[in-house]
């Protein structure tokens, strides 16, 4: 008897009741959670503009919880069950209540309950729930819609006032350039982490020679740079797969005659350098790139994908494939020309309207193919789910 | 502005903490955590009086200056529970909750198949920020409804 009465729980009812969300975690975002130096979370939608700019087909609003490195789409899920939340309580209800709940109460001897309460603080009818779709979440589509696009080219002979004047190498700080840079992505549903390996692919650059700005360089000016960085380096002897200083290769960019007027803003220089330097070596975004080296086989890939994207971006403008490679071929340092073959070219990144030509295929154009490849691991993971929006998804 | 905060620590805790009549937890220590808070899932709803007469009478009759009272519900037993014996978890598979004198609901203690984060709008941000309260590991769960019993 005496067992029982320790175990039973006076239970009420509290108000005023409070507002609670409940959050469902996955097995990282817990860790993270209940690490001893836990970051701050974002929850991000999109600006209103980005909104419209960049559709989501799967949903209108939409809210994404983020990590520093992680995102994730919240979903509210409803249930039919209500979820209470309890506290510990001293159970102060009046004598007369007690009755409700207990026959004996005001006698002597009775359950000592009021000691021994919970109440219910508060009601949740949905819980959120967190996923990610089966493509990831990327930050290009809005980079893309948020950056201005940088396309200058080199004959224009700075008649365009784009960064080309004399102090564009470094009018901004880099702890400016980082805010700047912070709050374009502040707008952008994504993770930090996400949005700067974004910020990263595209080669975006801030400048702040006519006014603060950040840019991202069209495939002509990236090519541009790169053709600039190979005939500077050569000049200078500068061996690119081994370490060089970027300050050296900048100076090697520049003619006598141009240190005046640099042929393009030295952040761009580096944001190109950055994209295309040994991975493992490649410092954070929030740090000066120093120092560099590249990896012949991985240069020689990405100059002939930006190559094909500067010359034949669409179908129509479709260019000769034996042009073609003999024009990456001529992009590349002397002794890299053996590397450049269509097959060494990334997946998917070309499309051959006829067997003679070849043009560009926009990355976000790429992924029906990737994701028909990856359908059925995605219909073989939608059966162990107990969310029917991915259950159902599989079958349409 | 697009983009909430959400704080991974709750910052009124300390100050709950230090009220000094913080009530003693009644649940089986699985349940327990570090704030209190425990979640309890149940088929249906509590409907409770809404009526704001009622409201100011009750609030009137305790003592108690802050308009927050408690109404009654029933009583929660976990009667395979032992202190004695924590590490053992065949308990759980029984749950009671009476609903007033005369009706009873039997349920379960589960472990969540994820754990979940009790969220709850930061007190005294100057934006609005959110903040993790609690993660809450198990729930008390009622899935069945209610019986009549005759006998407590």
């Amino acid at each position: 008897m005496s067992t029982q009465a320790s175990s039973s729980i006076l239970f009420t009812h509290f108000r005023p009741q409070e507002g609670f969300r409940l959050l469902e975690l996955t097995p990282e975002l817990e860790e993270l959670l209940t690490s001893k130096d836990a970051p701050v979370l974002e929850l991000k939608s999109p600006s209103t503009a980005l909104a419209q700019a960049v559709v989501d087909p799967t949903a209108n609003d939409y809210v994404n919880l983020c990590t520093p490195t992680q995102t994730y789409r919240i979903r509210q899920v409803q249930s039919s069950n209500s979820l209470h939340i309890l506290r510990p309580s001293h159970g102060e209800i009046s004598q007369a209540d007690i009755k409700v709940v207990e026959e004996e109460a005001g006698e002597s001897g009775a359950l000592n309950l009021p000691d021994e309460a919970v109440t219910a603080v508060a009601k949740c009818s949905s819980t959120l729930e967190l996923h990610i779709p089966p493509g990831g979440f990327s930050a290009i589509p809005f980079l893309e819609k948020s950056l201005r696009l940088y396309d200058r080219r080199s004959d224009d002979d700075g008649d365009i006032a784009m960064g080309g004047s004399a102090d564009s190498t470094s009018p901004l700080g880099f702890k400016e350039m980082r805010t700047v840079r912070e709050n374009v992505c502040q707008d952008i549903p994504v993770s930090t982490a996400q949005c700067e390996q974004g910020w990263m692919q595209l080669c975006a650059f801030v400048d702040g020679a006519e006014e603060v700005a950040c840019w991202r360089p069209s495939a002509r000016s990236r090519l541009t740079v790169w053709k600039r960085l190979v005939e500077g380096a050569v000049l200078q002897g500068i061996d690119l797969e081994k370490q060089f200083l970027v300050g050296d290769l900048w100076k090697s960019v520049l003619d006598d005659e141009e240190e005046m007027e640099p042929p393009f803003p030295r952040g761009l220089l580096e944001a190109v350098v950055r994209r295309i330097c040994i991975a493992d070596e490649r410092p954070p975004l929030a740090d000066d790139i120093k120092w560099a080296s590249f990896d012949k086989i991985e240069c020689t890939q990405w100059v002939g994908e930006t190559y094909l994207a500067a010359a034949a971006p669409t179908v129509s403008s479709a260019i000769g494939r034996s042009e073609f490679l003999r024009a990456w071929k001529d992009c590349l340092p002397e002794t890299w020309r053996r590397e450049a073959a269509l097959s060494k070219l990334p997946n998917g990144c070309y499309n051959s309207p006829d067997p003679t030509t070849i043009c560009f295929v926009e990355p976000s154009q790429r992924q029906p193919t990737n994701k028909t490849a990856s359908a059925p691991a995605t219909a073989a993971k939608a059966k162990n789910t107990r969310n029917w929006h991915e259950l159902l998804k599989g079958h349409r | 502005m697009p983009s909430i905060k959400l704080q991974p620590r709750c910052s009124g805790s300390a100050k709950r903490t230090t009220t000094a009549s913080t009530p003693n937890n009644p649940l089986p220590a699985l349940l327990q955590t570090p704030s209190g808070l425990a979640l309890l899932e149940l088929q249906g709803t509590i409907n409770v009086p809404s009526g704001d007469e009622d409201d100011i009478d009750y609030s009137t009759s305790t003592d108690n200056p802050a308009s927050t009272f408690e109404t009654p519900i029933g009583k929660l037993m976990f009667p395979d529970y032992s202190v004695h014996n924590p590490d053992d978890t065949k308990w759980m598979k029984r749950a009671y909750m009476y609903v007033g004198r005369y009706q009873r609901m039997t349920g379960e203690v589960k472990k969540l198949p994820r754990p979940i984060a009790v969220l709850q709008r930061r007190q005294a941000a100057e934006s609005e920020e959110l903040e993790v309260v609690e993660i809450v590991r198990y729930k008390i769960f009622f899935k069945s409804r209610p019986e009549p019993v005759t006998t407590v």
